[in-house]
Protein backbone atom coordinates (compact mmCIF):
# COMPACT_ATOMS: atom_id res chain seq x y z
CA UNK A 1 0.00 0.00 0.00
CA UNK A 2 1.08 3.56 -0.57
CA UNK A 3 3.37 4.72 2.18
CA UNK A 4 2.92 8.46 2.30
CA UNK A 5 -0.23 9.19 0.43
CA UNK A 6 -1.34 12.68 1.35
CA UNK A 7 -5.07 12.23 1.77
CA UNK A 8 -4.98 8.67 2.92
CA UNK A 9 -7.75 9.13 5.48
CA UNK A 10 -10.00 10.77 2.96
CA UNK A 11 -9.41 7.97 0.49
CA UNK A 12 -10.16 5.44 3.19
CA UNK A 13 -13.36 7.28 3.93
CA UNK A 14 -14.39 7.29 0.27
CA UNK A 15 -13.61 3.61 0.11
CA UNK A 16 -15.69 2.91 3.18
CA UNK A 17 -18.65 4.87 1.86
CA UNK A 18 -18.52 3.04 -1.43
CA UNK A 19 -18.43 -0.30 0.35
CA UNK A 20 -21.24 0.80 2.67
CA UNK A 21 -23.43 1.59 -0.31
CA UNK A 22 -22.74 -1.88 -1.70
CA UNK A 23 -23.39 -3.43 1.69
CA UNK A 24 -26.74 -1.71 2.11
CA UNK A 25 -27.87 -2.72 -1.36
CA UNK A 26 -26.78 -6.30 -0.79
CA UNK A 27 -29.03 -6.47 2.27
CA UNK A 28 -32.10 -5.29 0.45
CA UNK A 29 -32.11 -4.39 -3.21
CA UNK A 30 -34.93 -1.91 -2.87
CA UNK A 31 -33.20 0.16 -0.22
CA UNK A 32 -31.67 2.43 -2.82
CA UNK A 33 -32.30 5.59 -0.82
CA UNK A 34 -29.61 4.85 1.72
CA UNK A 35 -27.14 3.62 -0.88
CA UNK A 36 -27.76 6.84 -2.74
CA UNK A 37 -27.13 8.85 0.39
CA UNK A 38 -23.75 7.18 0.91
CA UNK A 39 -22.76 7.60 -2.71
CA UNK A 40 -23.82 11.22 -2.54
CA UNK A 41 -21.68 11.79 0.55
CA UNK A 42 -18.80 10.06 -1.16
CA UNK A 43 -19.06 12.30 -4.17
CA UNK A 44 -19.38 15.46 -2.09
CA UNK A 45 -16.25 14.62 -0.12
CA UNK A 46 -14.33 13.94 -3.30
CA UNK A 47 -15.49 17.25 -4.73
CA UNK A 48 -14.70 19.17 -1.59
CA UNK A 49 -11.19 17.85 -1.20
CA UNK A 50 -10.58 17.78 -4.96
CA UNK A 51 -9.69 14.11 -5.00
CA UNK A 52 -9.84 12.25 -8.25
CA UNK A 53 -11.69 8.97 -8.11
CA UNK A 54 -10.74 6.05 -10.23
CA UNK A 55 -12.86 5.65 -13.39
CA UNK A 56 -13.92 2.19 -12.30
CA UNK A 57 -15.53 3.74 -9.24
CA UNK A 58 -16.89 6.76 -11.05
CA UNK A 59 -18.60 4.63 -13.66
CA UNK A 60 -20.71 2.92 -11.04
CA UNK A 61 -22.30 6.17 -9.87
CA UNK A 62 -25.20 7.89 -11.58
CA UNK A 63 -24.31 11.44 -12.56
CA UNK A 64 -27.77 12.74 -11.91
CA UNK A 65 -29.11 11.13 -8.77
CA UNK A 66 -25.89 9.60 -7.34
CA UNK A 67 -27.33 6.07 -7.27
CA UNK A 68 -24.94 3.18 -7.19
CA UNK A 69 -25.32 1.49 -10.56
CA UNK A 70 -25.28 -2.29 -10.35
CA UNK A 71 -26.38 -3.99 -13.55
CA UNK A 72 -29.56 -5.95 -12.98
CA UNK A 73 -30.29 -4.39 -9.61
CA UNK A 74 -30.26 -0.63 -9.95
CA UNK A 75 -29.34 -0.30 -13.60
CA UNK A 76 -29.89 -1.99 -16.93
CA UNK A 77 -26.95 -2.75 -19.16
CA UNK A 78 -27.63 -2.98 -22.91
CA UNK A 79 -25.67 -3.13 -26.12
CA UNK A 80 -26.59 -0.47 -28.69
CA UNK A 81 -25.36 -0.03 -32.20
CA UNK A 82 -24.62 3.15 -34.10
CA UNK A 83 -23.62 2.75 -37.71
CA UNK A 84 -22.10 -0.51 -38.88
CA UNK A 85 -19.20 -0.99 -36.58
CA UNK A 86 -19.54 1.15 -33.53
CA UNK A 87 -21.28 -0.40 -30.57
CA UNK A 88 -21.93 1.04 -27.17
CA UNK A 89 -22.66 -0.34 -23.76
CA UNK A 90 -25.53 1.72 -22.42
CA UNK A 91 -26.08 1.73 -18.69
CA UNK A 92 -29.40 3.19 -17.62
CA UNK A 93 -30.08 4.21 -14.06
CA UNK A 94 -33.39 2.72 -12.98
CA UNK A 95 -34.30 5.40 -10.49
CA UNK A 96 -33.92 8.47 -12.67
CA UNK A 97 -33.50 7.12 -16.19
CA UNK A 98 -30.15 8.78 -16.79
CA UNK A 99 -27.96 6.87 -19.22
CA UNK A 100 -24.24 6.46 -19.55
CA UNK A 101 -22.77 5.04 -22.72
CA UNK A 102 -19.37 3.55 -23.17
CA UNK A 103 -17.86 2.87 -26.56
CA UNK A 104 -16.86 -0.75 -26.98
CA UNK A 105 -13.29 -0.38 -28.06
CA UNK A 106 -10.84 -3.05 -27.06
CA UNK A 107 -7.92 -0.80 -27.90
CA UNK A 108 -9.12 2.01 -25.68
CA UNK A 109 -6.79 3.09 -22.93
CA UNK A 110 -7.92 5.21 -20.03
CA UNK A 111 -6.16 8.52 -19.60
CA UNK A 112 -4.97 7.60 -16.14
CA UNK A 113 -3.33 4.48 -17.56
CA UNK A 114 -1.34 6.44 -20.11
CA UNK A 115 2.23 7.26 -19.24
CA UNK A 116 1.94 10.98 -20.03
CA UNK A 117 -0.80 11.41 -17.42
CA UNK A 118 1.55 10.09 -14.78
CA UNK A 119 4.30 12.49 -15.76
CA UNK A 120 2.16 15.56 -16.11
CA UNK A 121 0.39 15.34 -12.78
CA UNK A 122 3.38 14.10 -10.82
CA UNK A 123 1.32 11.26 -9.48
CA UNK A 124 3.32 9.03 -7.21
CA UNK A 125 3.37 5.55 -8.66
CA UNK A 126 1.90 4.21 -5.44
CA UNK A 127 -1.26 6.21 -5.66
CA UNK A 128 -2.79 4.44 -8.59
CA UNK A 129 -2.05 1.01 -7.21
CA UNK A 130 -3.64 2.06 -3.94
CA UNK A 131 -6.82 2.97 -5.75
CA UNK A 132 -6.81 -0.36 -7.52
CA UNK A 133 -6.61 -2.09 -4.19
CA UNK A 134 -9.58 -0.06 -3.04
CA UNK A 135 -11.65 -1.03 -6.02
CA UNK A 136 -10.67 -4.66 -5.82
CA UNK A 137 -12.01 -4.82 -2.29
CA UNK A 138 -15.50 -4.21 -3.54
CA UNK A 139 -15.47 -6.70 -6.38
CA UNK A 140 -16.97 -9.33 -4.11
CA UNK A 141 -20.18 -7.38 -3.82
CA UNK A 142 -20.07 -6.43 -7.45
CA UNK A 143 -20.17 -10.07 -8.45
CA UNK A 144 -23.67 -10.14 -7.02
CA UNK A 145 -24.76 -7.75 -9.70
CA UNK A 146 -22.91 -9.61 -12.40
CA UNK A 147 -24.59 -12.89 -11.53
CA UNK A 148 -27.99 -11.34 -11.87
CA UNK A 149 -27.18 -9.45 -14.99
CA UNK A 150 -26.39 -12.71 -16.70
CA UNK A 151 -29.87 -13.94 -15.88
CA UNK A 152 -31.79 -10.97 -17.20
CA UNK B 1 -36.38 -23.93 -7.79
CA UNK B 2 -36.29 -20.35 -9.01
CA UNK B 3 -35.38 -18.97 -5.67
CA UNK B 4 -32.90 -21.76 -5.06
CA UNK B 5 -31.28 -21.07 -8.39
CA UNK B 6 -30.84 -17.48 -7.38
CA UNK B 7 -29.50 -18.39 -4.00
CA UNK B 8 -26.95 -20.68 -5.57
CA UNK B 9 -25.94 -18.04 -8.04
CA UNK B 10 -25.67 -15.10 -5.76
CA UNK B 11 -23.64 -15.46 -2.66
CA UNK B 12 -21.37 -18.24 -1.62
CA UNK B 13 -19.92 -16.37 1.31
CA UNK B 14 -23.24 -15.31 2.79
CA UNK B 15 -25.55 -17.25 5.00
CA UNK B 16 -28.41 -19.02 3.29
CA UNK B 17 -31.08 -17.00 5.04
CA UNK B 18 -29.61 -13.69 3.92
CA UNK B 19 -29.26 -14.91 0.36
CA UNK B 20 -32.85 -16.08 0.34
CA UNK B 21 -34.12 -12.75 1.61
CA UNK B 22 -32.09 -11.00 -1.06
CA UNK B 23 -33.45 -13.28 -3.79
CA UNK B 24 -37.04 -12.78 -2.69
CA UNK B 25 -36.67 -9.00 -2.65
CA UNK B 26 -35.01 -9.07 -6.05
CA UNK B 27 -37.69 -11.24 -7.65
CA UNK B 28 -40.48 -9.19 -6.15
CA UNK B 29 -38.86 -6.06 -7.57
CA UNK B 30 -38.36 -7.57 -11.00
CA UNK B 31 -41.87 -8.88 -11.59
CA UNK B 32 -44.09 -6.41 -13.28
CA UNK B 33 -47.75 -6.06 -12.47
CA UNK B 34 -48.05 -8.77 -9.87
CA UNK B 35 -49.59 -8.25 -6.53
CA UNK B 36 -47.34 -8.31 -3.53
CA UNK B 37 -47.16 -11.80 -2.07
CA UNK B 38 -48.38 -13.52 -5.20
CA UNK B 39 -44.91 -13.70 -6.68
CA UNK B 40 -44.35 -17.13 -5.19
CA UNK B 41 -47.53 -18.58 -6.69
CA UNK B 42 -46.83 -17.18 -10.11
CA UNK B 43 -43.34 -18.55 -10.11
CA UNK B 44 -44.52 -21.96 -9.03
CA UNK B 45 -46.59 -22.48 -12.15
CA UNK B 46 -45.04 -20.93 -15.20
CA UNK B 47 -42.12 -19.12 -16.70
CA UNK B 48 -42.09 -15.39 -16.08
CA UNK B 49 -40.10 -12.78 -17.88
CA UNK B 50 -38.16 -10.83 -15.32
CA UNK B 51 -38.54 -7.16 -15.87
CA UNK B 52 -37.88 -4.16 -13.80
CA UNK B 53 -40.61 -2.04 -12.33
CA UNK B 54 -40.52 0.60 -9.67
CA UNK B 55 -43.49 2.37 -8.19
CA UNK B 56 -42.15 5.81 -8.86
CA UNK B 57 -39.44 6.91 -11.23
CA UNK B 58 -37.37 9.80 -10.02
CA UNK B 59 -37.58 12.79 -12.26
CA UNK B 60 -39.60 10.97 -14.93
CA UNK B 61 -43.10 12.06 -14.12
CA UNK B 62 -42.20 15.69 -14.00
CA UNK B 63 -43.23 18.40 -16.39
CA UNK B 64 -42.08 18.42 -19.95
CA UNK B 65 -39.68 21.34 -19.76
CA UNK B 66 -37.44 19.31 -17.52
CA UNK B 67 -36.84 16.76 -20.24
CA UNK B 68 -33.86 18.55 -21.70
CA UNK B 69 -32.42 18.93 -18.27
CA UNK B 70 -32.80 15.25 -17.52
CA UNK B 71 -30.89 14.33 -20.65
CA UNK B 72 -27.86 16.42 -19.95
CA UNK B 73 -27.35 14.79 -16.58
CA UNK B 74 -27.39 17.78 -14.32
CA UNK B 75 -27.48 16.73 -10.71
CA UNK B 76 -30.78 17.11 -8.95
CA UNK B 77 -31.28 20.44 -7.28
CA UNK B 78 -32.04 20.68 -3.59
CA UNK B 79 -35.70 21.34 -4.28
CA UNK B 80 -35.97 18.33 -6.56
CA UNK B 81 -34.31 16.16 -3.97
CA UNK B 82 -36.79 17.26 -1.37
CA UNK B 83 -39.73 16.69 -3.67
CA UNK B 84 -38.62 13.24 -4.74
CA UNK B 85 -37.51 12.22 -1.24
CA UNK B 86 -34.32 10.67 -2.60
CA UNK B 87 -32.69 10.08 0.75
CA UNK B 88 -35.69 9.00 2.82
CA UNK B 89 -35.53 5.47 4.17
CA UNK B 90 -38.79 3.64 3.64
CA UNK B 91 -40.49 2.21 6.74
CA UNK B 92 -40.07 -1.39 5.58
CA UNK B 93 -36.29 -0.94 5.51
CA UNK B 94 -36.08 0.42 9.02
CA UNK B 95 -35.02 -2.87 10.53
CA UNK B 96 -32.12 -3.20 12.90
CA UNK B 97 -30.76 -6.48 11.56
CA UNK B 98 -30.48 -5.05 8.06
CA UNK B 99 -27.84 -2.67 9.35
CA UNK B 100 -25.74 -5.10 11.34
CA UNK B 101 -23.50 -5.93 8.34
CA UNK B 102 -22.96 -2.20 7.93
CA UNK B 103 -21.82 -1.99 11.52
CA UNK B 104 -19.36 -4.86 10.98
CA UNK B 105 -18.02 -3.06 7.95
CA UNK B 106 -17.66 0.10 9.98
CA UNK B 107 -15.68 -1.69 12.69
CA UNK B 108 -13.26 -2.99 10.07
CA UNK B 109 -12.96 0.51 8.66
CA UNK B 110 -12.14 2.04 12.03
CA UNK B 111 -9.60 -0.71 12.68
CA UNK B 112 -7.85 0.03 9.41
CA UNK B 113 -7.82 3.75 10.17
CA UNK B 114 -6.34 3.37 13.62
CA UNK B 115 -3.85 0.72 12.54
CA UNK B 116 -5.42 -2.03 14.60
CA UNK B 117 -6.26 0.11 17.65
CA UNK B 118 -3.95 -1.46 20.17
CA UNK B 119 -4.56 -0.64 23.83
CA UNK B 120 -1.28 1.25 23.96
CA UNK B 121 -2.10 3.75 21.23
CA UNK B 122 -2.53 7.27 22.50
CA UNK B 123 -6.12 8.54 22.87
CA UNK B 124 -5.29 11.86 21.23
CA UNK B 125 -4.12 10.15 18.08
CA UNK B 126 -7.17 7.93 17.85
CA UNK B 127 -9.44 10.90 18.43
CA UNK B 128 -7.69 12.85 15.72
CA UNK B 129 -8.40 9.99 13.34
CA UNK B 130 -11.99 9.61 14.49
CA UNK B 131 -12.60 13.29 13.90
CA UNK B 132 -12.05 12.86 10.19
CA UNK B 133 -13.61 9.42 10.00
CA UNK B 134 -17.03 8.47 8.81
CA UNK B 135 -19.62 7.56 11.39
CA UNK B 136 -22.26 5.90 9.22
CA UNK B 137 -22.71 2.45 10.69
CA UNK B 138 -21.38 3.29 14.14
CA UNK B 139 -23.33 2.48 17.27
CA UNK B 140 -24.01 5.75 19.05
CA UNK B 141 -25.41 6.31 22.52
CA UNK B 142 -26.72 9.59 23.83
CA UNK B 143 -24.93 10.16 27.12
CA UNK B 144 -25.98 13.64 28.01
CA UNK B 145 -28.55 15.96 26.58
CA UNK B 146 -30.50 19.02 27.49
CA UNK B 147 -33.60 17.04 26.69
CA UNK B 148 -33.63 14.13 29.14
CA UNK B 149 -35.79 11.86 27.03
CA UNK B 150 -32.98 11.46 24.48
CA UNK B 151 -30.52 10.18 27.06
CA UNK B 152 -29.84 6.48 26.79
CA UNK B 153 -30.94 6.10 23.20
CA UNK B 154 -28.68 3.61 21.46
CA UNK B 155 -28.65 2.73 17.82
CA UNK B 156 -26.78 2.35 14.56
CA UNK B 157 -26.21 5.66 12.83
CA UNK B 158 -27.68 5.38 9.36
CA UNK B 159 -27.66 8.96 8.18
CA UNK B 160 -25.82 12.05 9.29
CA UNK B 161 -27.13 15.45 8.34
CA UNK B 162 -26.06 18.93 9.26
CA UNK B 163 -28.08 19.23 12.43
CA UNK B 164 -29.35 15.73 13.14
CA UNK B 165 -28.30 12.12 13.48
CA UNK B 166 -30.70 9.42 12.33
CA UNK B 167 -30.28 6.33 14.48
CA UNK B 168 -31.98 3.00 14.13
CA UNK B 169 -32.62 1.36 17.48
CA UNK B 170 -32.83 -2.31 18.39
CA UNK B 171 -36.62 -1.92 18.49
CA UNK B 172 -36.54 -1.16 14.74
CA UNK B 173 -37.40 2.48 15.24
CA UNK B 174 -35.82 5.34 13.39
CA UNK B 175 -34.86 8.05 15.86
CA UNK B 176 -34.01 11.55 14.79
CA UNK B 177 -31.75 13.20 17.32
CA UNK B 178 -30.52 16.79 17.06
CA UNK B 179 -26.77 17.18 17.44
CA UNK B 180 -27.08 20.41 19.31
CA UNK B 181 -27.08 20.19 23.12
CA UNK B 182 -26.27 16.49 23.20
CA UNK B 183 -23.20 14.39 23.92
CA UNK B 184 -22.81 11.10 22.09
CA UNK B 185 -20.63 8.16 22.98
CA UNK B 186 -19.14 5.95 20.32
CA UNK B 187 -17.54 2.67 21.31
CA UNK B 188 -14.83 0.98 19.29
CA UNK B 189 -13.35 -2.20 20.71
CA UNK B 190 -13.58 -1.03 24.30
CA UNK B 191 -12.36 2.45 23.45
CA UNK B 192 -15.15 4.90 24.26
CA UNK B 193 -15.05 8.31 22.70
CA UNK B 194 -17.41 11.18 23.35
CA UNK B 195 -18.73 13.43 20.65
CA UNK B 196 -19.97 16.88 21.54
CA UNK B 197 -22.83 17.34 19.13
CA UNK B 198 -22.79 21.12 19.33
CA UNK B 199 -19.24 21.19 17.93
CA UNK B 200 -20.14 18.64 15.30
CA UNK B 201 -22.81 20.52 13.44
CA UNK B 202 -21.51 20.01 9.95
CA UNK B 203 -22.65 17.89 7.09
CA UNK B 204 -21.02 14.50 6.88
CA UNK B 205 -19.02 15.61 3.88
CA UNK B 206 -17.91 18.94 5.29
CA UNK B 207 -16.14 17.45 8.24
CA UNK B 208 -13.39 15.83 6.21
CA UNK B 209 -12.13 19.20 5.05
CA UNK B 210 -12.68 20.95 8.37
CA UNK B 211 -10.00 21.93 10.83
CA UNK B 212 -10.91 21.43 14.46
CA UNK B 213 -9.38 23.40 17.28
CA UNK B 214 -8.31 21.93 20.55
CA UNK B 215 -10.31 23.30 23.44
CA UNK B 216 -10.03 22.81 27.14
CA UNK B 217 -13.53 22.43 28.45
CA UNK B 218 -16.69 22.38 26.44
CA UNK B 219 -20.16 23.31 27.48
CA UNK B 220 -23.01 21.10 26.30
ZN1 LIG C 1 -29.82 8.08 -11.57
Amino acid sequence: MAGNLKDKEAYQRLNYLHQAAHCVLAQNTSNDALARFYSFTQRTIAKRLVLRQDPSVKRTLCKKCCSLLIPGVTATCRQRRKGRRTRFTVVRCLSCGQTKSFLNDPGHCLWVDKPEAQLENQVQPGERSYLIILSSVITASREVGAAEASLC
Amino acid sequence: MWVNLFVALILENKSKKEAEAFAHAFIAGSMKGTRAGSAEETLARKAVVLEYSREKQLGRSRRRSSKRRSQCGKPLSAGEKRRLKVFDIKPEHQRYELFLPLHDLWKQYIMSICNGLRPGSSPQLVQQKLLKADFHGAILTVVRSKCPSYVGTTGILVQEFKHIFKLITKEDRLKVIPKNNSVFAVEVNGFVSHIYGSKFEYRASERSAKKFKVKGSIDL
